[in-house]
């Protein structure tokens, strides 16, 4: 059936609402701080094949974009047990070797259904505070040594079969994960939100008809997919390769210092991502990364951000389409393709820093679309008992972009693959036994260029009863990499200021331990990595910085080649001498 | 007793005056004064007194909207504005929420990085920390290091300061300490306090809240002073009341301290006079629906009352402002919204607009790109000659050639390029209602919608029958639904505080004690505004939430003391909300009650009813001007049917008649389609029914 042009849009935009309906729902009714603040979610509509058709734009980037393969993942193991799905049913799904994301994300899914035939598939992911893994929280679990030990794995479960719900299943959730009140609430609110979307579906199909329903969906693919191509097209033909490097496991001599390797082939108007030369996967600590759910979304969402950047394109369709002129490969084995049961719970820093290799790679190609080295991200797992119960808090910690043609980098922010949001200080320190103190940007310059890295920020937190920490993250061994004569930026560190009066510069990935009432925890974040020559900056900027306090005298002087006046003004003839030398 | 109205819009400054003794109403517009809004307020009052022989000194009461504190904002022209903030959290404002606006964008600015409203150098921090619960010192405030501040600020030519302490909604104490000793060493400069603006928890939108009103706030001052003295100047001793985003009006004095409350005050006012022309028609559940050249605004009204909009989602020029709004959505879609193909070739309408210049192709100012309003010309909705009670020509020709190539590209014909962009347009205007009502439990079927604005009448009845809304309310004059809402106002003034009480160990005594201090201070208000106590109405309210979630919904508190009765019903009453809104709901949770609220309402005379409609005798065909072809979509498809175009100042009265018409008059054309019928009441209002 072919389809008009009005009626394709009319279906594309009742579908795009739907979906911001779902995150709406899904992110005020949630439970806990990381799903409703920081926003760690993703709801999508996705066809009986798995093709997605729309995501909902309000949820971090790593959520929607791997739903589709949590659905195919879901068919896979259905099929391989002789199983499938019903129409009443609801089913559970993380499993990071058949599209999950990883473990703590965990998609509920919801048919659509029309005239008792599944014609579509609606679902949410989240990530949830805890999933049973051996200590509490479901991030800096870095000393997993395989995947049963990252907590539970939920391989196509029907949490409601036949519209009534799997009493047991939902017995043994409690059972097996801390703070189950919390983490039953967002998984009841994820449930509902997938009916919504699956409810609002059949009755756009029951006023459309099913056929016209597919043919809208079928162009609104080929629409995207020709936006790509149209995209890729535009690129310069040619074969791309960069390499950048993971911390791991500082110390450790075959865990430390890991490649990871990107070569980009640009042929008409298709596009080949080839990861050859990364890392082999670590087989006993979790920074593998899945390849479908974490590798495939980091690469496709660098490659969007940066040809379709929505900030000059405009408003971008999320569907199938939009990747199919991309193919992906990588070495069975390799970080970024490991095999199971290799674990996969911490590969949020690694899968980040590999977003960050592709616009590396992408940089030689449209310099003029890229930012310089990204400053990486970490998450902490704050945790505690009150009584027999567990208290959970997982805080994102923010990065920094590089500086960018014509704009220096933004500012303490998530980068590439993460978009969360912080927790506003006066709603920790009212729920939790935590106290914020200190948050502001880092004070040391860094990442200089003609457009200079963003800086990062300086969070400090401390215990106000005992508890327990563990810290999952990236970057601080390797700076973030100058673009075109810039500087590189400033890597990030944690250190722990104990009440006993000792001090510790910790790595980036830091097993559970305790932590005693007292005990403060310095987080600095990264600064990006500098555009351009430092010396080519206009002046007038750097004056600026100087009054804003981003830079000293004696920077602006030795770093950007800008003489100052006592009074902060641009001593001219100097700094023209300065930049002669 | 005479009452002025005065809305200041982009290009017009619209008056409606009113007199409460015989119960009509005079409309006038005169065109802004851009450099000095009240320059055009001014003389547009004298001109409508003067028209209508009327002594400046008889004006009671003036009753005034503006976009002077708006436009600061989004066009970033604002004071030289510093922040004294807790030491240790000088770049709250900078490192905001830590979210990118865009996901998946390289090149986006982040307004409050790239626009910051207070400059890096500008924030100075001072020792002083309160602590939760209750805001006890952990440090005390170092009122030398504030003097100390207040002076370098001085000194950089700083012109306003905000005070932004953490937990400061808990405790205004040192806040309050700050601001003394900086009006004495700055006595002049602006100063302001995060509590007193919005003493609420998160601290990003409360300082980013208080920093707005810093960077604003000089101006409004400016103006509402030069307003005021420009007003005695001509003899116009009448009261004065501003317009605020809340719904309500407030007094000068108001204003000038807290500017951040007339944001949305323009659109508030719009949303007032839908819900006038609503009532006009006997109708309370109400869809306002206010189009214009670049943007929709959409709110709700059941029973007169407003929705307010969550704390979280008030936002203007992408900066959080945490202040009470009415909750109104405001989409990307008017008559100067642009249709293209994007880059996969898909159909697109909006958000881009032609704006006024050069606006669509048929204004004939240059504009070559296919607007919604070019698209309704080629449909033959817009007649080239009977634009706007023909004050403009409209280039027929320029429309259907900008149409053509669109046409081309999609593979259509013209007509049917022309009928695709009003369907679009009106789907992304059907699908922001949608959000608004059936996606919180709302049934749109139950609404009229109120269409109003330049172009609301011209999609009001198709957007409405893509909802099933079966009735649509086309005011007396549509295009100055604005002015006419600020006389249907109250004085209201809002108080919140920060309570973080749990269900399962709820501190009775203190919610009752802190209800009744801050009806105290709005009672206290009111006297100083010389109100009488008896004149003043009281709503209490409180923001819950289930433990661990981090949205509120706003359930109404009982004027009476809580006592476990009332809590236990108050409980029941957010189970049944969430669910309406959320089709779910969490009944063993304990309930968190978050913020509570207050706000008093003092009646101020009003404006009765829409302006009654002209007697008109004369039969149907005496109205019509023309009979011309039009373009309608139907279940058939696109279909072109001849169609008469009727001046609505000529209907007879409560006399219906059939689609497909149109109904032309100075300030809208409004289309009634095949379908439906129509009829102009006595009362003033053109009437719209489905079927």
């Amino acid at each position: 059936m072919t389809i008009d042009p009005v009626t394709a849009s009319v279906i594309h935009g009742a579908l795009e609402t739907i979906t911001i309906e779902m995150g709406h729902k899904l992110m005020r009714m949630a439970h806990s701080s990381i799903i409703r603040e920081s926003e760690d979610f993703g709801a999508a509509i996705v066809d009986a094949a798995g093709d997605g058709l729309a995501e909902s734009p309000q949820s971090t980037p790593l959520q929607s974009g791997p739903i589709p393969g949590y659905i195919r993942g879901m068919h896979k193991i259905l099929a391989a047990r002789g199983e499938s799905v019903g129409p009443d049913d609801v089913i559970m799904h993380n499993d990071p070797y058949t599209g999950g994301s990883h473990g703590p994300d965990v998609a509920f899914i919801v048919p659509v259904v029309v005239d008792g035939a599944i014609v579509a598939y609606s679902a949410t992911t989240a990530h949830h505070l805890d999933i049973g893994a051996s200590s509490p929280g479901s991030c800096g679990i870095v000393d997993a040594v395989d995947a049963y030990a990252e907590g539970l794995q939920f391989k196509a479960i029907k949490v409601v079969e036949d519209g009534k719900k799997n009493a047991m299943v939902w017995h043994m959730l409690r059972d097996n994960i801390r703070a189950p009140d919390l983490v039953v609430g967002d998984i009841e609110a994820q449930i509902a939100a997938s009916r919504i979307g699956a409810r609002r579906v059949e009755a756009l199909i029951a006023r459309h008809g099913l056929a016209k329903f597919e043919a809208a969906c079928a162009a609104l693919k080929d629409r995207a997919e020709a936006m790509m191509r149209a995209a890729i097209e535009k690129v310069p033909d040619g074969t791309y390769r960069a390499e950048t490097k993971i911390d791991g496991f500082e110390g450790d001599p075959e865990r430390s210092e890991l490649p990871l390797v990107v070569t980009i082939t640009v042929a008409g108007d298709a596009l080949t991502v080839d990861l050859e030369g990364t890392a082999p996967q670590v087989p006993d600590r979790p920074i593998n990364m899945p390849y479908e759910g974490t590798v495939d979304i980091a690469i496709w969402l660098t490659i969007r951000s940066i040809l379709l950047d929505t900030a000059v394109e405009g408003h971008i369709p999320v569907n199938a389409g939009l990747v199919r002129p991309i193919t992906i490969k990588a070495p069975k084995g390799c970080l970024a393709n490991p095999i199971f049961p290799a674990p996969t719970i911490a590969r949020f820093a690694p899968g980040n820093q590999l977003a960050d290799t592709v616009m590396k790679a992408l940089s030689q190609a449209v310099p003029g679309r890229v930012s310089a080295g990204i400053g990486n991200l970490k998450v902490i797992a704050f945790s505690g008992l009150s009584g027999e119960t567990h208290w959970v808090h997982m805080e994102i910690f923010e990065g920094s972009y590089g500086g960018r043609d014509g704009m220096d980098g933004m500012d303490a922010v998530d980068t590439l693959f993460a978009n969360t949001r912080n927790n506003p200080i006066e709603d920790i320190e009212s729920h939790l036994p935590l106290r914020v103190s200190r948050y502001e940007l880092r004070r040391e310059s860094g990442g200089a260029g003609k457009w200079r890295g963003g800086l990062g920020a300086v969070r400090e937190f401390e215990f106000l009863a005992d508890g327990g920490f563990a810290i999952e993250g990236e970057g601080h061994v390797f700076r973030p990499w100058g673009f075109a004569g810039g500087a590189q930026g400033l890597p990030a560190a944690v250190t722990a200021h104990r009440r006993d009066g000792s001090t510790a510069s910790l790595p980036s990935k830091v097993p559970y331990g305790i932590a005693k009432t007292g005990d403060r925890f310095v987080m600095t974040g990264p600064i990006g990595g500098g555009y351009g020559e430092a010396a080519a900056r206009d002046p007038q900027r750097v004056a600026e910085d100087v009054k804003d306090g981003y830079l000293s005298v004696a920077d602006a002087r030795r770093t950007y080649r800008v003489a100052l006046t006592p009074t902060g003004e641009i001593d001219a003839a100097e700094t023209a001498a300065l930049r002669r030398a | 007793m005479h009452l002025i109205g005065v809305d200041v819009g982009g290009t017009f400054t619209d008056i409606v005056l009113f007199d409460t003794a015989t119960g009509t109403s005079v409309i006038h517009k005169v065109a802004t004064t851009p450099d000095d809004p009240s320059r055009g307020v001014v003389e547009g009052i004298l001109a409508i007194c003067a028209a209508n022989g009327l002594a400046p000194a008889q004006v009671a009461n003036v009753r005034h909207g503006t976009t002077v504190a708006t436009n600061a904002v989004l066009e970033h022209d604002g004071a030289v504005a510093g922040l004294i903030t807790t030491g240790g959290y000088r770049d709250i404002i900078h490192i905001g929420r830590h979210q990118r606006p865009q996901h998946y964008s390289i090149r986006q600015e982040i307004p409050w990085q790239d626009r910051a409203l207070v400059k890096r150098r500008h924030r100075i921090d001072v020792p002083e920390r309160l602590v939760p619960p209750k805001g006890e010192v952990l440090v005390p405030l170092d009122e030398e290091a504030v003097r100390e501040a207040a002076r370098t600020l001085g000194a950089m030519g700083v012109e306003a300061i905000a005070i932004g302490f953490l937990f400061s909604y808990l405790n205004p104490v040192h806040e309050k300490r700050a601001k003394e000793i900086v009006a004495e060493e700055l006595p002049g400069v602006f100063v302001t306090t995060s509590a007193e603006v919005s003493p609420q928890f998160r601290e990003f939108e409360r300082f980013t809240t208080a920093a707005m009103n810093a960077f604003i706030g000089p101006k409004v001052k400016t103006y509402i002073s030069r307003l005021e003295a420009r007003l005695a100047e001509n003899g116009l001793d009448a009261h004065l009341h501003v317009m605020t985003s809340a719904g309500g009006v407030a007094t000068p004095a108001m204003i000038a301290e807290k500017p951040v409350l007339t944001l949305l005050s323009g659109p508030a006012a719009g949303v007032l006079g839908g819900a006038l022309t609503g009532a006009a028609s006997g109708r309370d559940k109400l869809i306002t629906f206010d189009v214009g050249g670049t943007s929709a605004d959409i709110a709700l009204v059941v029973e007169g009352a407003f929705l307010e909009a969550s704390a979280r989602d008030t936002a203007i020029g992408g900066f959080p402002v945490m202040v009470p709004m009415i909750d109104i959505a405001t989409i990307g879609a008017g008559g100067g919204s642009i249709a293209h193909t994007d880059a996969g070739g898909a159909f697109k309408v909006g958000p881009r607009s032609a704006g006024a210049r050069p606006g669509p192709a048929a204004y004939g100012h240059g504009g070559t790109e296919p607007t919604v309003t070019d698209a309704n010309v080629v449909l033959g909705r817009l007649d080239p000659d009977n634009f706007l009670g023909g004050a403009m020509a409209l280039d027929a020709e320029a429309a259907t050639r900008a149409v053509a190539g669109l046409a081309q590209k999609l593979g259509l014909d013209t007509e049917a390029a022309a009928g695709g962009i009003v369907t679009l347009i009106n789907a992304n205007m059907a699908n922001a209602i949608l959000s608004r009502t059936v996606q919180r439990g709302i049934d749109p079927r139950e609404f009229a919608l109120v269409a109003f604005g330049g172009a609301g009448p011209l999609h009001g009845a198709e957007v409405a029958a893509q909802l099933d809304i079966p009735v649509v309310i086309v005011p007396p004059h549509p295009g100055i639904t604005s002015a006419v809402g600020l006389l249907t106002t109250d004085l209201r003034y809002d108080a919140v505080r920060t309570a973080f009480q749990l269900s399962s160990a709820l501190d009775i005594p203190w919610l009752n004690a802190t209800l009744d201090a801050m009806a105290g201070e709005i009672a206290a208000q009111f006297e100083a505004d010389g109100i009488l106590p008896a004149d003043v109405s009281f709503a209490r309210s409180g923001d819950l939430r289930y433990a661990g979630q981090g949205y509120e919904l706003k359930i109404p508190l009982p004027a009476a003391a809580l006592d476990d009765a009332a809590v236990a019903a108050v409980l029941d009453e957010f189970h049944a909300r969430h669910r309406t809104e959320y089709g779910h709901s969490f009944e063993g949770t304990p309930v968190e009650i978050v913020n509570v609220k207050v706000s008093g309402s003092a009646k101020v005379p009003a404006i009765q009813t829409s302006e009654p409609a002209p007697a008109a005798p004369g039969p149907l065909a005496e109205a019509e001007v023309a009979r011309r072809r039009c373009v309608f979509r139907t279940a058939d498809g696109l279909v072109g049917a001849p169609t008469p175009f009727l001046r609505r100042d000529r209907l007879p009265l409560d006399t219906p008649f059939e689609g497909p018409a149109i109904v032309l008059q100075t300030d809208t054309t409004t289309v009634v389609p095949p379908g439906w019928s129509a009829v102009q009441e006595a009362a003033g209002n053109l009437v719209l029914t489905k079927g």
